[in-house]
């Protein structure tokens, strides 16, 4: 087709649009995908990754911060003079698309496509590189490359073989037509890395902290914490902690140590100072109103006379003295000075984001006011003038990204391997061979390949562990305040859960164990940027949030540039604020200056016009938080960020009627009218665009949610996530462990326009079913429901379950070649005739379409070597047979046979994926969309259900009592819509928020109804199925979106009468899987005593469980004394059958006793006599063995036994 | 995931698994055995390979086949 075609239309309505996505589906768009929304869903995940290795990215950053390591030769012991200095760099990072290895020679094709990883079980990866340069002394650099193995590559970055590729091109390499990346392939698995709620960059936060008064003597509650951001995204924070005297410490920790020092000492250290200039920086200047607030000038003063007795006076001698101090801990060459010491201090520790390579003296000195203006707000804070700022409001925090996370590793492990690794490298030649010094040519010649090789550079295998297990190995700990759970598996159970994932915000891991509800509660500052719905109930409530749909995040700072000179140019004095009541204007962290309380309103909303404008340079996306001046409210300021890792949300600015993006920091201080009535005029300057945009994706599914209890709508915001439903197109491509698949999807008649908008018809999730509301049978008490037997064979809720069986004969070997190969798929010689009994092929694996059950043979190997002519032989004539162990009847679908990639190595591994059927059984779980959810409890004849007058029958029933005590309206409203929409043939826009008390719902559809012949209220005349007669109820009848939830009676039913047992009690093992029990708790025990149903109890506690038959002696009364005789004339297998006392018999000794009764001997040839006195009892084992064990600490049970 | 339960990677560290001393992995590899028919993952060429043969693809080199679905009857009961 030479002629243009027109772009993919990315428009959608709530409409059905059949045949406009037949056609999407016939004819993949060749330009770009059709659904824009689900492409910028995920993209916080692929720009921040493409941020890591972009040209001037993340890595380049993270280089210039690492800089140059030094070293020196010769002895340890001996000061630095006359040692040669090796200086080392990294020059630049490359990393490669995922290609074959050159040791493949068998094809042209060199792509690694992810499809393939995913099929073949490995990890989509791409080669790792690094420049590196060195010098010895004052030599010229010598350049040379390393290897550093292979890293993961996320899907659709721009380091993937699927950046930018059309829905077509797509399609052609095995993906999903609607494939979005921004996931790993980890081991055949896809992996995401979650997004993590952090503490707002570079914003000073007042902290009342009641645990800072543990950290040491005199230590407050008060303090003021500022987590500084590097360029390259890794983060220090400082501290400052407030004294009881009045003191101030700087706090901060260094690999995970922490320490302290005087606040005045980093003062000091920044720049040449002086006590004046920083009690005015402090207070103001003389004469100013702050000078007589004595609270503030007494604590000033306290700060600079404490200071005194550490005797440094000059910017000089105050580094060195830092220098001296951290010198250690810094990992600084000996020849360094300790000033320049104390400079590396102040450039790697003391506030980052304010510069952190090549520090210059005008960023030392924003260091300085900064530290000045986090003082002050200390002294604000703990005089009570401003309130403290909540770490748990969205206001505070910002977005971890996954990609920067992953970056971050990635400059710690560079630092790592040209820090640390290549020390002690480097450290262990020179001791063994002292004769090379750095300058000799032996030297120049090992370093590049003998001593790197021996340094430990595979990176890429340090960041796989990362991805595969989500444990941070970290000598820094990264600022964070988790080592583990930073990745989870992107399940596919179905496409909402899938999105699910990339929406989904945790607050840590840390803050799962507090005891306190706190970090848990829906603050009003998440308006709009977390949704108040989407959160699962249960332990991670509340913690584990999602982004409300229209909420993006930014992945790069935005340009603003121009600001600081505007803001200068609106009256903001750049001096010292030595205004009356100054107001302070920062950036980014950055004090800009000071102004009057009342000009900063008036620049607020002046650079507020101008970025909504566009004009003047200000970006659109620029934050500006304008704090106004209160008593006791936030500290007053306009605090502007244009960095990355915010979230922000489009709103309407009024004054323009344009789009503005607003921040979770700068909102609480906007009055942003929800609907266009609310707007206050004169006051509100924005309204939203429209009150849905606070939901997630998935809140904005369930229909008619405003009509539905809250809860519901958090229930349903779950089960969405568990139905059964499509997780793909690409599903021959997948080799998930378990995917669940529905069989007869359907479109919902009734949805929201966000539901084309993503793209859900793509990925079907239930079925539009006839639902009456009525207590016809009994089988539907207490959330069962019945099915239609017809309908349940016409195929509603027709599923099928998808499991991949991998089977590796070369587990745990190091190379798949076949000069490793021990074991081979197959037959040993002979035993070929057995597999066409076994029903599996001459080279050992399954037919593929056969149907398996428990117990038959899924694939067979036997144990090889190679042979002198390098042809596999049988070792030792034996075959193994791999069995399939599942109750449930199963088909082979797909057995897959897995090369290497050299494309050399022969067959060690295969994957089998089996299909296993599940139409609805009873006891199988379905759901509405609003949270009702309930049991099949019998699928009903067809003719004993009820009927209409139209002769319309219910495919479901479900009973009334749902309803009243969960108020879930929607339902209602939805079934009334669906009811009409199915009549006249109607898509049914759901949007919550639609209608109100004038316009109601039920109006609307119910018009709609009556135009179609039925009843207004939804309500029909039914006749009973069995007997005819018309019910005397009117029934309330419409169609219901019904979802089929994963939860299947198939994989938990459990059932037993006897099994396995655990040996050392005799009592039932727990678990489904052995075939084990279900306890009968004190709970259930009760029940049965309460019902009076003794013998039941005893059956189950004691002959289902260890009933035990025991001997014991009733004269002593004790079962551990019993023990069986022996008799050289007695039966060999059956024993005396005598079982005596030993413990009241009596010993004889010499030949013969007294003769009073029966000798028996106890085996050890000793003979006995008396002791005769034993019986069987029936007792639950535990008892004996509690017996045993009160015995072996000396207590002794006596037991009476009588005669029943 | 454990430290415990993970296991590193095995397949390819690539270039740098030892060069094992077989020029022409073709000669070597004259596999035995009754031969079976396998289709191919990506281009889906079908091929017959013996046991120890190499698992790639004969034309396009790819890495992983199919078992081509059974020419035998297969027959469920109808339920
Ligand atoms: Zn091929």
């Amino acid at each position: 087709m030479s002629s243009k075609r027109k772009p993919t239309n990315t428009k959608w309505s709530h409409e059905f649009d059949t045949l406009r996505r037949e056609n999407l589906f016939k004819n993949p768009p060749q330009d770009h995908s059709a659904y824009p929304l689900l492409v910028q869903a995920i993209s916080p995940h692929i720009e921040s990754f493409n941020e890591v290795f972009r040209e001037g990215g993340l890595v380049t950053k993270a280089i210039r911060d690492i800089g140059t390591k030094y070293y020196l030769d010769g002895d340890e012991r001996t000061g630095p003079a006359g040692k040669n200095v090796l200086s080392i760099r990294v020059k630049d990072v490359v990393v490669q698309k995922a290609m074959l290895p050159p040791s493949n020679k068998f094809t042209t094709k060199r792509h690694i496509f992810p499809a393939e990883c995913r099929e073949r079980h490995v990890t989509y990866r791409g080669r790792m590189e690094a420049n590196l340069q060195y010098k010895v002394n004052n030599g010229d650099w010598h350049s040379f490359t390393r290897d550093l193995g292979q890293i993961p590559i996320m899907l659709m970055s721009n380091k993937c073989h699927l950046e930018k590729n059309s829905p077509d091109l797509l399609v052609q390499r095995h993906e999903e037509a609607e494939e979005l990346g921004g996931f790993f392939v980890v081991n055949g698995i896809e992996k995401i890395i979650r997004l993590l709620i952090v503490n707002r960059r570079n914003f000073p936060m007042g902290i009342l902290r009641p645990s800072f008064k543990g950290r040491g003597a005199a230590f407050t509650q008060y303090g003021i914490l500022i987590r500084s951001v590097r360029p390259d995204e890794t983060s220090q924070t400082n501290v400052i902690h407030y004294l009881e005297d009045g003191n101030c410490t700087f706090r901060f920790s260094w690999r995970k140590n922490e320490y302290l020092i005087p606040v005045m000492m980093i003062l000091k250290a920044l720049v040449d100072t002086n006590d004046r200039a920083i009690f005015e920086g402090l207070v103001g200047l003389p004469g100013s109103k702050a000078t007589k607030n004595s609270f503030l000038t007494d604590r000033v003063e306290l700060l600079l006379r404490s200071y005194k007795h550490y005797g440094l006076y000059t910017k000089r001698k105050t580094r060195a003295f830092l220098g001296k101090k951290f010198r250690i801990q810094l990992g600084v060459p000996d020849t360094m000075s300790n000033y320049d010491c104390g400079t590396e201090f102040l450039r790697k520790i003391v506030l980052v984001h304010l510069g952190n390579v090549d520090v210059t003296e005008a960023q030392d000195n924003d260091k300085f006011k900064m530290l000045l203006f986090m003082i002050s707000k200390l002294y604000a804070l703990v005089g009570g003038d401003c309130c403290g700022d909540n770490p748990d409001a969205v206001q505070n925090q910002e977005i971890l990204l996954g990609g920067f996370l992953y970056g971050m590793i990635l400059k710690e492990r560079l630092e790592d391997w040209l820090g640390t690794n290549l020390r002690l490298v480097l450290r262990d030649y020179l001791r063994k061979t002292p004769g090379n010094n750095f300058a000799t040519q032996e030297f120049a010649k090992q370093l590049p390949v003998r001593l790197m090789g021996r340094t430990n550079e595979n990176i890429g295998q340090a960041l796989e562990y990362f991805m595969s297990t989500g444990n941070l190995v970290s000598p820094t700990g990264l600022d964070l305040q988790q080592v583990s759970g930073f990745t989870v598996v992107a399940e596919k159970i179905n496409f909402l859960r899938f999105i699910s994932h990339f929406r989904m915000v945790h607050r840590g891991s840390f803050f799962a164990q507090l005891k306190t509800t706190t970090v848990r509660k829906l603050l009003p500052e998440s308006w709009g940027f977390l949704c108040p719905v989407h959160t699962p109930d249960g332990s991670p409530c509340g913690l584990l949030n999602h982004l409300s749909h229209k909420c993006k995040i930014m992945t790069k700072s935005v340009n603003a540039s121009a600001v600081p000179q505007l803001v200068v140019d609106l009256g903001v004095v750049t001096g010292s604020s030595d205004i009356d009541e100054a107001v302070i204007v920062t950036l980014d962290g950055k004090v800009l200056g000071w102004c009057t309380p009342k000009q900063s309103l008036l620049i607020a909303d002046t650079l507020r016009y101008w970025k909504v404008e566009g004009s003047h340079n200000v970006p659109k996306e620029l934050e500006i938080c304008y704090v106004p001046r209160s008593q006791g409210g936030q500290y007053p300021g306009i605090y502007m960020s244009s960095s990355p890792s915010r979230m922000i949300r489009p709103v309407k600015y009024l004054a323009l009627d344009k789009e503005d993006f607003v921040g979770p920091q700068e909102q609480p201080f906007m009055s942003i009218a929800v609907i266009e009535p609310e707007i206050v005029s004169g006051e509100s300057t924005h309204v939203e665009f429209d009150p849905t945009n606070i939901l997630s994706i998935l809140a904005n599914m369930t229909p008619f949610s405003d009509f539905n209890q809250s809860p519901r709508n958090m229930y349903q915001c779950q089960m969405g996530k568990q139905s059964m439903g499509t997780p793909g197109t690409a599903t021959r491509y997948r080799s998930d462990n378990k995917t669940y698949r529905l069989q007869t999807g359907q479109t919902p008649i009734v949805r929201a326009p966000l539901h084309n908008d993503y793209g859900f018809d793509n990925f079907p999730n239930g079925m539009n079913a006839v639902v009456a509301v009525i207590s016809y049978t009994g089988y539907d008490m207490d959330d069962a429901m019945i099915i239609n037997k017809s309908a349940h064979e016409r195929g509603f809720g027709h599923g099928t379950i998808y499991k991949t069986k991998k089977i590796d004969l070369s587990e745990g070997q190091r190379s798949r070649s076949i000069t490793y190969m021990k074991k081979a798929f197959g037959f040993a010689p002979g035993d070929e005739a057995k597999g066409r009994q076994g029903g599996i092929d001459e080279d050992g694996l399954p037919f593929v379409g056969r149907l398996v059950q428990d117990g038959d043979i899924l694939c067979c190997w036997h144990t090889v070597y190679v042979d002198a002519s390098g042809a596999l032989k049988n070792r030792d004539g034996v075959t193994h047979y791999e069995k399939y162990k599942d109750g449930e009847t199963a088909f082979i679908e797909e057995v897959r046979l897995i090369g290497g990639e050299n494309g050399s190595d022969p067959l060690s591994m295969i994957s089998i994926k089996l299909r296993v059927p599940r139409s609805p059984v009873i006891g199988d779980k379905f759901s509405s969309r609003h949270g009702q959810k309930g049991v099949a409890s019998q699928k009903w004849p067809m003719i004993d259900m009820p009927f209409s007058e139209s002769g319309m029958q219910p495919d479901v029933i479900i009973n009334p009592h749902a309803f009243p005590s969960r108020m879930t309206i929607g339902m209602f409203v939805e079934s009334l819509a669906g009811k009409a929409g199915a009549l006249h043939g109607l898509a049914q826009d759901s949007t919550p928020f639609r209608f109100d008390e004038e316009n109601t719902a039920g109006d609307y559809f119910g018009h709609q109804l009556m135009k179609a012949g039925y009843n207004y209220y939804g309500n029909e005349p039914m006749y009973s199925g069995i007997t005819g007669e018309e019910l005397h109820a009117d029934i309330y009848v419409g169609l219901v979106y019904y979802q089929r939830l994963r939860h299947m009676v198939n994989d938990k039913f459990q059932v037993r009468t006897t099994g396995p047992i655990t040996k050392l009690t005799g009592q039932p093992i727990k678990g489904r899987k052995g075939g084990g029990g279900i306890r009968v708790g004190e709970m259930e025990r009760d029940s049965l005593l309460a019902h009076g149903t003794a013998f039941l109890l005893q059956d189950r506690l004691l002959n289902c469980s260890d009933y035990q038959k025991s001997w014991i002696c009733k004269s002593c009364g004790t079962f551990i004394s019993t023990q069986p005789t022996v008799s050289a004339y007695a039966n060999r297998r059956k024993g005396t059958g005598k079982v005596r006392c030993r413990q009241c018999a009596r010993k004889i000794e010499g030949a013969l006793g007294s003769g009073t009764g029966e000798t028996w001997d106890d085996g050890h040839g000793q003979r006995w006599v008396g002791g005769e006195d034993t019986t069987i009892v029936a007792v639950p084992g535990v008892l004996k063995y509690l017996d045993v064990e009160l015995a072996a600490m000396g207590i002794k049970l006596k037991y009476n036994v009588g005669t029943a | 995931m454990s430290r415990e339960t993970y296991e590193a990677p095995n397949t390819g560290s690539g270039s740098r698994a030892p060069a094992l001393g077989r020029g022409n992995a073709e000669s070597a590899l004259g596999g035995e055995g009754p031969a079976t028919q396998y289709k191919c993952g990506d281009c889906n060429a079908q091929m017959k390979l013996k046991r120890g043969d190499p698992i790639r693809c004969l034309d396009c080199g790819h890495r992983v086949l199919y078992k081509e679905r059974t020419k035998r009857m297969v027959q469920f009961e109808a339920r």
